[in-house]
This record gives structure tokens, C-alpha cells and sequence, in this order.
């Protein structure tokens, strides 16, 4: 059976959207595992064709395996490559891309074959304009991932080969003590800006977050040059795409590069202290005002 | 030692505006160093110092990306001499026939140990054509790296993962993108600007590098402004903290979102 | 004709921009409430390699062109007028008199260090009853045998008592008048040199200011820079390339007070629209822009003429009197688009007034430039 569609995997087993992509474009779909062997066995359960898993050593990255993963694709070319918005996915996209010296688009809204074309409708320049790509050949797309529903049925067979990694090995790893994210999964994202004067602060937030349910997420000032928390929760146009039921932003200005990672969001709520803020244009609900006062407010409404 | 960084001339979308037909309109935008660029660059240079390495830049794009400011803004921040393509084709180029382009550039300036690379570029943000190039070169690629220390072939590359921190060997030539908070890029003094312009800045024939044709070729055959979701744009009176609260979330449970 | 900067001078822009917004602005109004000399900034602006920009790099200077350092002034100076006056103060009164008329002897001991930043320079002409009047100076230097004693009292002296060198006037024939002046590079820990209180002042409130004493000031013979009797040549030559580093400081000011208007008003609003939308806003803007660009064009044209070797002393004059009339006027205008806010400490621009001002008086008034220029156009 030779595959229309695979899917590259390292370390993130969530790539329940590319398979639902992949699936659209009718054809044999295989994933092409090179992480852990707990993240071959949820991607077998996602219903797939084919799984290929690239074992490796206990001490190597998934990255190392890019050239096996190349290995798998190019001995079975498809048309089509997807990876999700990960570093080590994309490292293992990169290699088979250039091994099938496929094309890459990595804004795609809605991916369809016409003909013998498959077209992209990728969103380009921060999100401000569309173009619809046809494109002729092997196209490696990016796409946000997506968790596996849980599998009912048998799991797909996982086919197990090794080939020598590249020399790339982990020498240490060190927690940072941050929680891990779980932005994708959420159904209710709290967004906290440079309108938080202080990390002492962010306790107001959880309270909110811990009354709403919701996660914890940050524009780049606050996850990089303040670094209050993990650089996974940062959302914008180099990071996190979300689209939850509800976004709350909390003292964000609302510039594109960070408004591009929640345009998805089903209700955008903010609240900001700028009636100018250009966030206030973006949302379905905006409280101008000091949220020093309304984020308590609002946890106690909710309890 | 050998470093590369490939650095990126183009426009910040902030300052660009879409017409209604679809098409980008760059009229107000200057171009200059892809934003992240800079912080590649200057971790770069800290390695390169210690290293006792060669530092080379590397570009290639449309119209302007090779010009003597381009090139000077490049070499000011800490580059020895740069080697550059710029051919109109290239303009509109995708992720990977520009990384087959740098992988042609890389084989010209032979013995490249490292090559780094920002974050993301300022306008496409793809974060793709490091990745790329490392597969056309068949070399690791590494991601978030925060800290680069070691020799050519024992690399020791400190990286960003979700939740911590981790340490990595590399045991040969590397791609690297450097996190955008990975150093904070020095301003460049004036000495370093007037010296720019008299350092090495090599001129390269795309025609020359029989760059190998790619197997997809993309056609744009449609622009949009794409449809965001209309948001009601209702604000809410917070004069009274309490009322606005409830109001709010009274809303927001209507609407099913709580 | 071409009105364009060569791309050094495009970089040389941006890069002062940048670190003055990275390292100046975050500290322009503390520097003004507080009246504080940024002491810190001073190993920067060596690193930088904005204290000697026009003097060769063998000399410890940069090497740049005059055009790139009148626009390092400008660029500081949109961040801090005060900031702006102590670079354009040391590089333009006390390196370069120096530079021009020192012995080999004289440069080898104070050039590279002053060039590169590494020793603060200050220029002591005014006095209490001399200040247009430049020639009416009192201050003495006697002959010894061992060299020269200074007696008199200077002020208004930018950058005392941080700077390490002083280039000081004195006469040592007073009878001769403006001829009996000589010039000597005076070092701060010299005996019989003293520096008096603080001046508190309207504007340019970061920047030292405060008068300087010599009482029995023992200097050696070659202490004396050029001449004996040089002295009021060397400082109106001095003063000439001075005043085209105010002119950049003024515009700068300037600029800072536009940027500021543009910003406010298209964010205020009254009567349902932002101001910028009002023909009234418009029209003062658009005098403000104009005005900016007419003083910038004369600035940038009379650094040219000092790069091409061309004679600048009127050019800088005009420059000077037309820059620093701007500043004030634009200042002026940039607190009425900003109301009652410009008004207060929260704005920017109530410093940009008060510091505008003293570019119309210091390094020649008004009065003296147009002197300069009317003895030029009535030849």
C-alpha cells in the first residue's frame, strides 16, 4: 500500500488535526514516529494505515532520527508531508522535505486536491492576507496538532526499524520548575501581558484561571524577557496557535504578532487599561479599565 | 573553526497593510535585519570569540538583500565578511528552494563547521528553512538553542524544551536557530559601522550555483483578505468592578464559552 | 545635488537610536527631576565610540564623518538634551581645540584619551561678567618661572566637575585685550582649581553646569595650547564647530517634540474623533514638520561644508540660530496639542520646552549668530 499522506512525529503525540487533514485528502495515511516509543503507540491508535517507529537509543533526540524519518518517506513519496508546530517536528519535516525536494507552506488553512494540484489556502505576512497555492509535486505542510481520541478500535501495527542517528546526544536535562502547558487541549485560555506589573502578580490570575478552568498563556515580553513563565505557554505568530471557546487577554495590547496565535478563539474577552489598546478592535467583549480590580471581580463571579 | 549565520534583508509585516483584493501592500515599509536576526548573530560572534573562529554571513533573497547597506548592516553587528545571492527570481522564493540555495552556498565557502540562524524571520515566520537546509546538507538541526560552547565536532548546545532546559554533544556540523531571547544583541559602536563597509562581501550567480530544481513548483492563484471571525466589539461599563463582573459572565455563559 | 545620507550615516542613525533608546530614555526624566549628571553613561558612550566621532582613529576617535557626528547629537538629544550637550561639549569644545592647535606633545598626552572617552573634557571661557562679551574676560595667568598661575573665576562650565580636562582662557597680557588672551589645558586635580556649587537651572537639567575657580592655579609652561595671545582665536574658532553640535541638539528637541505630538494626537480624542483628524491640529503639525526638516537641511549642510573643507563659519551660524528658534517654537506648540497634559511631568514635552531654550543662548546667542551672519551677507 503506498501512502498519499504521512505524518512525521518526534516527541508530540498530538496530531489528531493531521489526521484528520491527511484522512480529507482521501488515501493510505502512515505516520513516521521518531520520539519515544509511548508516542509510536499513541499515534497507532489514531487510526492510521501504517506506523513506522525509529527506534534509537535512550540518550538521543528525536532529531537525531532525521535522517531515518527521510529514509521512510522517501522510500514511499508522498504527496503530501504534515508535521505539527513543534521543534523537533520540524527538524524531521525539514529532512524529508528536502529528501522529496517538496515544497513547504506553513500558514495552511484548508488543504484539498484539484486535479493533479494540490491546493493550500495559506495565510501569509502575520496572518494579514491569504493566498491560495496550487502546488504541483510534494507539499510538506505545517499544521497546529490536535489530541488523539482515544482509541476504541485495534491499534494500527507499528513497524519497527533502525538506522544509525546522526551525533546528536542529551547530556543533561534540567526542569525549570514551570508547569508544563497544555495550551491545544484547553477549552478556556487566560493570555497575560506586560499589563502585569509584577510576577507576585500572577496569582491573581490563577485564581481566575483556577475559577474559569482555563490555562495559563502569555504574549513573548512575558514568557521571554520577563521569563514568569514556561516559553510553552507564549502564544503568537512564532508560537502557539490556539482556538479555544474562550480567550481572555489580561493587559495585552493586542498586536498582531500575538493576536495571530488566537484568531481561532470562538469568544476573545480583554481587558485593558489603553481604551486605545488595539486589542478592543479584536474582541467580542472588552472591560477598559484597571484589572487589578476586575480580574478579582470576576473570579468571584464566577464562584 | 567555520561559523555561518544565515541572516535574513526584508520587511516587518507591522508595516505592511493588505488591500481589500488581497494584496500586501509593503509601500510604507523599510527593509532591515530580520528582527531575531541580530540575537543569531551576536551569539554568533560570543562563540565564534571564544572559539577562536571565522564568522561568515549568509543571504539570499530578491532585489536588495545584497546591497552595500544590507551588507553593512549585517557585517556592523559583528560578522567577518559576508557571501550573498540576490536574484529576482528568488523574490518570491518558498521555504526550501531558498534552504537549496544557502545548502549551494554553504558547499562554495567549503570546511562550515556551524551555521546559525534566528528564531524566525520578521515576515514569514516559517521557522522552516534552517530545518531544510539541514536536511539538504544531511547535518542535525537543533531548535530554542540557548548556549553554544565547545570545539568543531564536539559541540556542547544548550536548548530550550517544554519544561526545562536540555544539554546537548554534537559531533559534527550543526544547524542551529538560536531562541529569540538566546543573548541580548550589542548595539553596534561606530567604529563597527565604519568598518563595515571595508570588510569582504562576496557577490554569488544564482546561475552559477546549479542550485537542483525542485520536484513541487507553487502557484499562486488566488489572494484574500482572510475572514476573521467578526467580534461584537461590545465593551462593557466597569465603573462598578462587582456589575461588570457579572455582566461579563453572565455573557459569557449565554454564549457557552463558561 | 543629493539630499540623500550615505548608508554609514544611515546605520550611524539607527544605531544611536537604538541605544539611546535602549540606554537613555529609560533615564531622560529622572536625570531631569533629579538634576543628575549620568556619570554611567559615560563608559557607554566610550564603548559607543561617540565621544571623539570626528577625530581619527588613530587619534582614538571613530573616524567618522562630521554629517554622522551632528547626527549622534540628534539622536542623543531626542532621548536627553542633556546627554546630547555633554558628548557635543566634550567632542566639540574641549577635544577639538586640542586636536587643532595642540603640540605633538600636547596630543600625545590628552588626544587619544579624550577621543576614545576615556578622560572627560570641559571648555572654561565664560565668566560672570563675560559672556557675549568674551573678551572682557578678568582671568589672568601670570608667568612663573616654572610655568603659568591662573587666577579667576569661570562659569557656566558644561560637564564640571566630572571632567578630567580643561581647556581654560586666560589672559596673560591684559592690557591687549582680546590679544592678550592664551589658552591652557588645565587637569582637575591641578592645586589652586576648584569647582563651585551646582547651577540649578530651567533646562538641560542632567548636564553640570556649575562654575569653576582658579585662585593661584600653578600650570607648567606647556600647559599653554597654541600661542600666547591665541586665546580668543582659538575659542571663536572653537566655538564656530560648536555651534553647529548645538544646532543638532536643538533639532533634536525638536524632534523629540513633534514625535510626541503625532502620538498624541492621534490617540486623543474629543469630540468623538482623534485631534489629528482637526485642520487646526493639522495645520501646527504640519508647520512643526517643515520647520524641523528646513533646520535639519541647514544643520547637515553646514557639518557637509566643515567635511568638504569648506569654510562654515555663517553656515553654522545659521544653522545654530535657526535650529534652536525652532526648538522653542515647536516645543511650544507640542505642549498646546497636548493640552493640559503637556503641562505636567506625565508628558514629555514640558522638558522639551524647558530644555529648547537654553539653545538659543549658550555657544552664541541668537544675538551673536546673527551678527556672524549679517557681517557675512553685508561684505
Amino acid at each position: 500500500m503506498s501512502m498519499s499522506a504521512w505524518i512525521v512525529v518526534g516527541d508530540q503525540p498530538d496530531v489528531g488535526n493531521l489526521v484528520t487533514v491527511a484522512r480529507s485528502l482521501g488515501g493510505p495515511v502512515g505516520a513516521v514516529v521518531a520520539g519515544p516509543r509511548s508516542v509510536a503507540d499513541t499515534v497507532a491508535g489514531a487510526g492510521l494505515d501504517k506506523v513506522v517507529w525509529c527506534s534509537a537509543p535512550d540518550d538521543v533526540p528525536a532529531e537525531a532520527s532525521a535522517p531515518a524519518v527521510a529514509d521512510v518517506v522517501a522510500a514511499d513519496p508522498p504527496r503530501v508531508i504534515l508535521a505539527g508546530r513543534n521543534p523537533g517536528e520540524r527538524v524531521l519535516l525539514g529532512a524529508a522535505a528536502a529528501r522529496l525536494k517538496a515544497a513547504v507552506l506553513t500558514g495552511a488553512r484548508s488543504v484539498a486536491f484539484d486535479g493533479d494540484d494540490v491546493v493550500v489556502v495559506n495565510a501569509v505576512f502575520g496572518d494579514i492576507a491569504e493566498e491560495t497555492v496550487a502546488v504541483t509535486g510534494p507539499v510538506a505542510l505545517l499544521l497546529d496538532g490536535g489530541s488523539v481520541p482515544s482509541a476504541d478500535g485495534a491499534s494500527t501495527p507499528i513497524e519497527e526499524v533502525s538506522a544509525p542517528p546522526l551525533g546528536l546526544k542529551v547530556i543533561e536535562t534540567r526542569t525549570h520548575g514551570f508547569d508544563e502547558a497544555n495550551l491545544s487541549a484547553a477549552h478556556r485560555v487566560i493570555g497575560v501581558g506586560r499589563g502585569l506589573k509584577a510576577r507576585e502578580d500572577l496569582a491573581l490570575i490563577e485564581e481566575l484561571a483556577s475559577a474559569a478552568d482555563a490555562e495559563i498563556a502569555c504574549s513573548r515580553p512575558v514568557a521571554e524577557g520577563l521569563n514568569w513563565m514556561g516559553k510553552d505557554r507564549y502564544i503568537g505568530s512564532s508560537g502557539a496557535r490556539i482556538a479555544p471557546r474562550l480567550y481572555f487577554a489580561i493587559g495585552i495590547s493586542g498586536q498582531l504578532q500575538h493576536m495571530v496565535g488566537v484568531t481561532g478563539a470562538e469568544t476573545i474577552v480583554a481587558i485593558n487599561a489603553d481604551p486605545n489598546a488595539a486589542i478592543f478592535k479584536q474582541t467580542d467583549y472588552g472591560l477598559v479599565g484597571d484589572l487589578y480590580q476586575l480580574v478579582p471581580a470576576i473570579t468571584a463571579a464566577l464562584k | 573553526m567555520r561559523i555561518v549565520v544565515a541572516y535574513k534583508w526584508t520587511c516587518d509585516p507591522e508595516e505592511a497593510t493588505a488591500r481589500a483584493d488581497g494584496t500586501v501592500d509593503w509601500s510604507r515599509a523599510k527593509p532591515g535585519l530580520s528582527a531575531y536576526d541580530p540575537v543569531a548573530i551576536e551569539v554568533a560572534r560570543q562563540f565564534a570569540d571564544e572559539a577562536g573562529a571565522e564568522l561568515i554571513g549568509v543571504t539570499a533573497g530578491g532585489k536588495g538583500v545584497a546591497s552595500p547597506l544590507a551588507a553593512k548592516a549585517a557585517l556592523g553587528r559583528g560578522l567577518d565578511r559576508v557571501v550573498t545571492v540576490e536574484d529576482e527570481s528568488l523574490a518570491d522564493a518558498g521555504r526550501s528552494e531558498l534552504a537549496a540555495v544557502l545548502a549551494e552556498v554553504i558547499r562554495h565557502i567549503g570546511d562550515v563547521d556551524l551555521i546559525i540562524t534566528g528564531d524566525s524571520s520578521v515576515d514569514v515566520a516559517a521557522k522552516m528553512v534552517p530545518t531544510v537546509l539541514a536536511g539538504e546538507l544531511g547535518w542535525p538541526a537543533v531548535a530554542e538553542v540557548t548556549s553554544i560552547t565547545g570545539q568543531a565536532g564536539a559541540l556542547r548546545v544548550e536548548r530550550a524544551i517544554p519544561g526545562g532546559v536540555q544539554l546537548l554533544e554534537i559531533s559534527g556540523p550543526a544547524v542551529l536557530a538560536a531562541a529569540a531571547d538566546a543573548a541580548a544583541p550589542r548595539v553596534p559602536g561606530m567604529k563597527d559601522l565604519l568598518a563595515a563597509g571595508k570588510k569582504p562581501a562576496e557577490l554569488l550567480e544564482l546561475a552559477a550555483l546549479k542550485v537542483p530544481p525542485p520536484n513541487a513548483v507553487m502557484t499562486v492563484t488566488g489572494r484574500a483578505v482572510p475572514e476573521h471571525k467578526p467580534r461584537q466589539g461590545q465593551l462593557i461599563d466597569t465603573a462598578d468592578p462587582a456589575e461588570a463582573a457579572a455582566e461579563l459572565v453572565s455573557a459569557l455563559r449565554q454564549a457557552g464559552a463558561l | 545635488m543629493d539630499f540623500e545620507l550615505t548608508d554609514e550615516q544611515q546605520l550611524i542613525r539607527e544605531a544611536v537610536r537604538e541605544f539611546a533608546e535602549t540606554e537613555v530614555t529609560p533615564i531622560a526624566a529622572e536625570l531631569d527631576r533629579d538634576h543628575r549628571f549620568p556619570r554611567e553613561l559615560l563608559p557607554r558612550l566610550a564603548e559607543m565610540n561617540l565621544m571623539g566621532m570626528p577625530y581619527p582613529e588613530k587619534e582614538g576617535g571613530a573616524g567618522a564623518d562630521y554629517v554622522s557626528y551632528v547626527i549622534s547629537i540628534e539622536e542623543l538629544s531626542r532621548a536627553c538634551a542633556s546627554t546630547a550637550v555633554i558628548v557635543s561639549a566634550h567632542t566639540s569644545l574641549a577635544t577639538w581645540p586640542i586636536f587643532k592647535f595642540g603640540t605633538q606633545a600636547q596630543k600625545d598626552q590628552y588626544l587619544n584619551d579624550m577621543a576614545s572617552g576615556r578622560r572627560l573634557g570641559a571648555f572654561a571661557l565664560t565668566e560672570p561678567a563675560a559672556g557675549t562679551d568674551a573678551g572682557a574676560g578678568t582671568a589672568t595667568a601670570t608667568m612663573h618661572a616654572d610655568g603659568y598661575a591662573l587666577n579667576g573665576s569661570k562659569m557656566f562650565i558644561t560637564n564640571a566637575p566630572y571632567a578630567d580636562v580643561y581647556v581654560a582662557f586666560a589672559k596673560t597680557d591684559p592690557e591687549r585685550g582680546t590679544r592678550g588672551m592664551s589658552a591652557f589645558i588645565v587637569e582637575k586635580d591641578t592645586p589652586g582649581f576648584s569647582v563651585g556649587e551646582a547651577e540649578h537651572k530651567l533646562g538641560i537639567r542632567g548636564s553640570s553646569t556649575p562654575p569653576v575657580y582658579f585662585s593661584d592655579c600653578r600650570v607648567p609652561r606647556d600647559a599653554l595650547l597654541g600661542g600666547e595671545g591665541d586665546g580668543f582665536k582659538i575659542a571663536m574658532a572653537t566655538l564656530d564647530g560648536g555651534r553647529i553640535g548645538i544646532a543638532a541638539q536643538a533639532l533634536g528637541i525638536a524632534q523629540a517634540a513633534l514625535d510626541a505630538s503625532v502620538a498624541y494626537a492621534k490617540e486623543r480624542v474629543q469630540f468623538g474623533k482623534p485631534i489629528a483628524t482637526l485642520q487646526a491640529i493639522q495645520w501646527m503639525i504640519a508647520d512643526m514638520a517643515t520647520e524641523i526638516d528646513a533646520a535639519r537641511l541647514l544643520v547637515y549642510r553646514a557639518a557637509s561644508c566643515v567635511d568638504n573643507g569648506r569654510p562654515y563659519s555663517t553656515e553654522g551660524a545659521m544653522a545654530k540660530l535657526f535650529a534652536s528658534e525652532v526648538a522653542t517654537r515647536v516645543a511650544g506648540k507640542a505642549i498646546q496639542i497636548h493640552g493640559g497634559y503637556g503641562y505636567t511631568e506625565s508628558y514629555p514635552v514640558e522638558r522639551n520646552y524647558r530644555d529648547a531654550k537654553i539653545t538659543e543662548i549658550y555657544e552664541g546667542t541668537s544675538e551673536v549668530q546673527r551678527m556672524v551672519i549679517a557681517r557675512s551677507t553685508l561684505r
